[in-house]
């Protein structure tokens, strides 16, 4: 939902002569929304920034996307930063994996988000 | 682990070793919660604004999906549950000149392999201080702003991102820097 809302307002502002870039991790979210520059690291979501404590990688991503936002030629650049979470891509696999999920679980989960919704209801309309 | 294709010479990346198709995963998974497949917003054209001076002169915004700590709303602690009571329905506003405490236990990050424990992983405010340091960029926005993350594209296109656009252009930005979480 992350990727989606910064994707809309980098919209909104570009449409207003605005010029924008974003860092971010889920490149489809992002690309199906139809951004204007985006920069990509293929890293868990949650390190659009670069990777924690890691001032290095930090420092890289944040210049990897302002010499996007300074020479993407169109709408719908998207660059992909050369930095790796792991050697291997084994952490790709993990996101809502379903085949690790038992039918108990996906019950439990499913009761879980309902809790979850009630509680954002709630907060969103002040209750 | 990289794979040697049959009757190819060249050495491949692993198949799985890909973008994760979040929105397949998201929709996959939800399906088989039972709930109804969310509809992600697209678009066919996209907009395009060229930057107009150089970033050594610009003054750049800079736009998160981060909520601020709210000592009453439970666990928002590096790798707490994801955590509804700790979201935020309208833009918020924050000094660039502090250092906020801005959290992502609202959101769906990776649990599994990262843990949100250093806020410049989710947040490049110091490092774009560091860039104004160094030169590289003119000046920061006075204030950092906080987009909702909502699941209505209503709510989202009608009322937040106007108040985006305003704050933003009330700050004179050149450009901005947006990060999900």
């Amino acid at each position: 939902m992350c990727h989606q809302t910064v994707s809309l307002a980098a919209r909104h502002l570009e449409a207003h002569g605005i010029p924008t870039v974003i860092m971010g991790c889920a490149k489809d979210i992002v690309e199906h929304c139809g951004v204007p520059r985006f920069l990509w690291s293929d890293f868990p979501l949650g390190n659009s920034a670069g990777r924690p404590f890691d001032f290095q990688s930090q420092a890289e991503t944040l210049e990897l996307a302002l010499r996007v936002l300074e020479t993407a030629p169109a709408a719908r650049t998207t660059v992909q930063s050369p930095q790796r979470w792991t050697d291997d891509a084994e952490w790709k696999k993990d996101f809502n994996d379903l085949s690790k999920l038992s039918p108990d679980k996906i019950a439990e989960r499913r009761k879980e988000f309902e809790v979850v919704k009630a509680v954002a209801k709630s907060k969103r309309e002040g209750t | 682990m990289a794979t040697i294709a049959p009757s190819m010479k060249a050495v491949f990346a692993a198949e799985h070793d890909v973008p994760v198709p979040y929105m397949q995963r998201t929709r996959d998974y939800y399906l088989a919660l039972g709930f109804a497949a969310y509809r992600w917003a697209h678009f066919v054209d996209a907009p395009f604004a060229p930057l107009r001076i150089p970033l050594s002169q610009a003054r750049i915004g800079l736009i998160t999906t981060a909520a601020p700590y709210q000592p009453e709303a439970g666990d928002q602690g590096p790798g707490a549950p994801y955590n509804a009571a700790a979201k935020f329905y309208q833009v918020y506003s924050i000094p660039t000149e502090t250092e906020p405490d801005l959290r992502i236990s609202h959101v769906g990050y990776d649990r599994l392999h990262t843990s949100a424990k250093d806020i410049n992983s989710y947040l490049p405010l110091a490092r774009l201080k560091d860039a104004v340091a160094a030169g590289r960029i003119g000046s920061l926005a006075p204030r950092v702003h906080g987009a909702p993350t909502n699941r209505s594209h209503r709510v989202t296109m009608e009322t937040d991102l106007p108040e985006l656009l305003r704050r933003s252009q009330e700050d004179g930005v050149d450009a901005v820097v947006l990060v999900p979480s």
